[in-house]
C-alpha cells in the first residue's frame, strides 16, 4: 500500500456551536466509539486521520476538531487555511444551536477558498423522536441557501455517521481545481522544511 | 457548560502576541487550567496580520492615540480602490520579521510539534540600493554577496575587495575563537563599521553590504553585536537548504505562529476568549480576582500579561505598500537547487535618501518585499514593508524610499501603488517583571529579524507556572498528538 505521505491529503474541518456533537460524530466515525457521558469540551485531540478510498482512489483524510475554540467563537484564520471541506454541525434537538449556523457559514465562507465543499449536518438524530426542534426541511433549506450538502445523523445509533464524511470527500474530489488549488498538508512550491538539513555542513566547511 | 467563574485558574494569560501564545503552547501538555484572553478581536496583538478591512478598523483605532505600541496610523489609496482585490485576499503583517534558520524559535516549534501547522518560505536575496549617477539612468539594486560562492561569482567587486570580504566571512565563522577574539575584543564596544574599515580595510561600499546583512535600523551597532548578527546570518545560510539563511511563515509571518500556538493551547484544554480584557483586579494572598470586560469574574493563581508601555525614544516608522506588480526580479533563486524565495530585503544605506528639505537621512531604510507566494496578497501583486528609525522626517523619507525603490525595480513602467499603510511603532521595556502573582512579559522588540532574546522571558514565565515540576520537565518538547485510526476503509 502507498505510504502516508504519497496519498493526497484532504483537510476537512468540523465547526459549529459548542455541544452540537462534533466530537461525538468524529469519534464515532474514526474510532467507532461513543461515550454518552462525555459532554465536556474536547481535550487532547488536534486532528484525526482516516484513510479512505473513493471511486477506487485512496485519500488521507485529516479531520480537524475545533478544540473548544468555538465556545467563544475564537477559531483563528490559520485554523481554516488549506481546508478543502467544512462540516457544519448543529443539534437537531436545539433550536438555539441551529440559529447560530448562519454565522458559522459566514465565517467558513470568509476564511476558505471559493468552491470549498460545505456540508451541513444535523446531529443527535436519535433525539428527534422526542425532542426535535429543527425540522429536516429547515436544515435542507439552509444548506441549499449556502450551496451546501445536507444530512442528519446520530453518533449514538451510528445512523448516517459515515454519510457526511463520504459525501464531502466525494464533493471535494469532484470539484475541479479544489484539491490541486489548496494544497493542504502538502507543500506548495517554495515552502521549505525547517527540520535540519545536512547541506549546512557543506557550506560551513567550504567557507 | 461550567461558567468561567467556577474554576480557580492556574494561570490567566492576557494578550495573544507571540510571547503569550508560545507560553500557552509551552503549557499545553501540563493539564494546568489556563484561561487565555485578548482585548482585541483578533489573534496576535502587535504581531497580528490584517485583511484590508481589519487594517482599516485598526487604523481608525490608532490614528490619533498617543500611547501604546502603535500610533499615528493612516491609510492612503493612490488609485482609490481600483486594482485591489477583496479584503481577505490580503494579510498585512504589523511587525513582519524574518526568522533565521538557526533561531531557537524554529527549534522550539519543531520540538513542540507546532511547526507542522505552519508553512515556511525562503527569504532570498539581500540588496543594497544604488542611486543612479546619470540622470538618464534609473537607480539599481546590487545583490549582497553573503557566501563564499557568492563572493567568487560577484562581478562588480575588485579582486582586492573580494579577498577582504572572503577573509571577513571566514573570520566571523570563528569569531569566538582565541585568535579572532584578540582581534575584535579591543573594538567590542566601538562602531562596527569602524572595525570593518580598520581591521579588514573595507571601503564604504563593502561596509554597506555588511551593515545591510545586520538589518540594523540605526546603523550604529557595536562590533560585538555586529559580529554576532553576521555570525547568525552565515551559520543560518544553507541550514535548511541551499541558498537561504532565513524563513518567513506563510500567510502573515509571526501572526501565524501565534495562532498555531494558541490552537495548541486550546487542544491542551486552554479556554480562549477574544475581545475580552481585564477591567480591574483585586490581589489577595494566594490568588487574583479579575473583573473581565466580558462581565465575567474569574480567580487565578497567576496572571501573565504583556507590557504595552513604550519607553525611550527608539521607535520605527513603517510604511506597508501593496503594489500592482509581481516584482519577479526580487524573487529569483540564485543558487542551484534553492527554493524559490518569497521574501527579499533591500537596504538604502545611511545617507542614501534625502528629506524634503534636502537634508540627508542619517539612518538606513529597509524595504522587505513579499511576493504573493506568502499568501499576503493575490497573484500579480506584492507587498513592500518599509521601515526606518523615527525622526521628524522619517515618514517622508519612507515615501521617497518607496518611490526610488519602485523606480529601480520597474521595467519600462513604474509599478502602481494600490494601498499604503503608515504607522509608528514604539519600543517598550526589555526586562520581564515578576511581582507576586503577576508576571509581565517585555514588549515586542521591533527588529526586522526575530531576536531569540524574546524567548527567554517565556521560559521564565513557564518556570514560574511549573514551580517544582520545571526541573524534571523538558521545555517545549512534546511527542506527536495521537491521530487515532489509520486503517483504510472503502466507501
Amino acid at each position: 500500500m502507498a505510504s502516508d505521505d504519497s496519498l493526497p491529503t484532504l483537510k476537512v474541518l468540523l465547526i459549529g456551536p459548542s455541544g452540537a456533537g462534533k466530537s461525538a460524530l468524529l469519534t464515532r466515525y474514526c474510532d467507532d466509539e461513543f461515550d454518552p457521558e462525555s459532554s465536556t469540551a474536547t481535550i487532547g485531540i488536534d486532528f484525526k486521520i482516516k484513510k479512505l478510498s473513493v471511486r477506487g482512489k485512496a485519500y488521507r483524510l485529516t479531520l480537524f476538531d475545533t478544540a473548544g475554540q468555538e465556545r467563544f467563537r475564537t477559531l483563528s484564520t490559520s485554523f481554516y487555511r488549506g481546508a478543502h471541506g467544512v462540516l457544519l454541525v448543529y443539534d437537531v434537538s436545539s433550536r438555539a444551536s441551529f440559529l447560530t449556523i448562519d454565522r458559522w457559514f459566514d465565517e467558513a465562507e470568509a476564511n476558505t477558498v471559493q468552491g470549498v465543499a460545505l456540508h451541513l449536518v444535523g446531529a443527535k438524530l436519535d433525539k428527534a423522536e422526542t425532542g426535535r426542534e429543527v425540522s429536516y426541511e429547515e436544515g435542507q433549506a439552509l444548506a441549499d441557501a449556502h450551496g451546501a450538502l445536507f444530512c442528519e445523523a446520530s453518533a449514538k445509533t451510528r445512523e448516517n455517521v459515515r454519510k457526511p464524511f463520504c459525501d464531502i470527500v466525494n464533493q471535494i474530489v469532484s470539484t475541479p481545481g479544489l484539491l490541486s488549488g489548496v494544497n493542504a498538508g502538502g507543500r506548495t512550491s517554495g515552502t521549505v522544511a525547517v527540520v535540519a538539513f545536512p547541506f549546512f555542513c557543506f557550506v560551513f566547511l567550504s567557507l | 457548560m461550567e461558567s468561567l467563574g467556577d474554576t480557580l485558574w492556574d494561570i490567566v494569560i492576557c494578550g495573544t502576541g507571540l510571547q503569550q501564545s508560545l507560553l500557552a503552547l509551552s503549557l499545553s501538555r501540563t493539564g494546568k487550567k489556563i484561561l487565555h484572553i485578548d482585548p482585541n478581536e483578533y489573534y496576535g496583538g502587535p504581531d497580528a496580520a490584517f485583511s484590508l478591512q481589519e487594517a482599516e478598523a485598526w487604523v481608525d483605532r490608532h490614528a490619533s492615540i498617543s500611547s501604546g505600541v502603535f500610533r499615528s496610523a493612516s491609510i492612503t489609496k493612490p488609485e482609490g480602490s481600483a486594482g485591489l482585490s477583496f479584503s481577505r485576499a490580503y494579510s498585512l503583517a504589523l511587525t513582519p520579521q524574518l526568522i533565521h534558520a538557526r533561531s531557537k524559535l524554529l527549534s522550539q516549534l519543531v520540538s513542540s510539534r507546532a511547526y507542522k501547522q505552519v508553512e515556511f518560505l525562503a527569504v532570498g536575496s539581500f540588496f543594497t540600493f544604488k542611486p543612479s549617477t546619470d540622470p538618464e539612468q534609473k537607480p539599481t539594486l546590487a545583490r549582497v554577496p553573503s557566501t563564499r560562492e557568492d563572493v567568487a561569482f560577484e562581478t562588480t567587486l575588485s579582486l582586492k575587495a573580494k579577498r577582504g570580504l572572503m577573509k571577513f566571512l571566514k573570520f566571523v565563522l570563528d569569531f569566538e575563537g582565541e585568535t579572532q577574539l584578540a582581534v575584535w575584543q579591543p573594538h567590542a564596544n566601538s562602531p562596527f563599521n569602524e572595525f570593518l574599515q580598520q581591521e579588514f580595510k573595507m571601503d564604504a561600499e563593502l561596509q554597506k553590504y555588511i551593515i545591510t546583512l545586520t538589518l540594523s535600523l540605526d546603523g550604529q551597532m557595536s562590533t560585538r553585536d555586529g559580529l554576532a548578527i553576521i555570525y547568525r546570518h552565515l551559520t543560518s545560510m544553507g541550514f535548511f537548504g541551499p541558498g537561504f539563511a532565513a524563513v518567513y511563515p506563510k500567510w502573515g509571518g509571526i501572526s501565524e505562529i501565534a495562532q498555531v500556538a494558541c490552537r495548541a493551547g486550546a487542544v491542551g484544554g486552554a479556554v480562549y476568549m477574544l475581545g475580552t480584557g481585564i477591567k480591574s483586579q483585586e490581589i489577595s494572598d494566594n490568588d487574583i480576582e479579575l473583573q473581565l470586560t466580558s462581565g465575567d469574574k474569574v480567580k487565578t493563581k497567576l496572571l501573565v500579561q504583556a507590557d504595552d508601555k513604550t519607553e525611550g525614544t527608539f521607535s520605527i516608522s513603517r510604511l506597508t505598500a501593496i503594489v500592482a506588480s509581481p516584482l519577479k526580479g526580487l524573487f529569483e533563486s540564485v543558487v542551484e537547487g534553492a527554493p524559490l524565495p518569497a521574501v527579499s530585503v533591500t537596504a538604502f544605506p545611511a545617507g542614501a535618501l534625502q528629506t524634503e528639505a534636502g537634508e540627508s537621512y542619517e539612518y538606513p531604510v529597509y524595504v522587505v518585499a513579499h511576493s504573493s507566494d506568502t499568501g499576503e496578497c493575490p497573484a500579480g501583486q506584492s507587498i513592500l514593508y518599509l521601515s526606518a528609525l523615527t525622526t521628524p522626517h522619517s515618514q517622508d523619507v519612507l515615501k521617497k524610499a518607496l518611490e526610488s525603490f519602485l523606480e529601480s525595480v520597474g521595467d519600462k513602467q513604474i509599478p502602481q501603488r494600490l494601498f499604503e499603510l503608515h504607522y509608528e511603532q514604539g519600543r517598550g521595556s526589555v526586562e520581564s517583571k515578576a511581582s507576586g502573582l503577576i508576571f509581565t512579559l517585555p514588549n515586542v522588540s521591533p527588529s526586522l529579524a526575530f531576536d531569540d532574546a524574546a524567548l527567554d522571558p517565556i521560559k521564565t514565565a513557564w518556570g514560574v507556572v511549573m514551580g517544582e515540576d520545571a526541573s524534571n520537565t523538558e521545555y517545549m518538547a512534546f511527542p506527536d498528538r495521537e491521530h487515532a485510526d489509520e486503517e483504510m476503509s472503502d466507501e
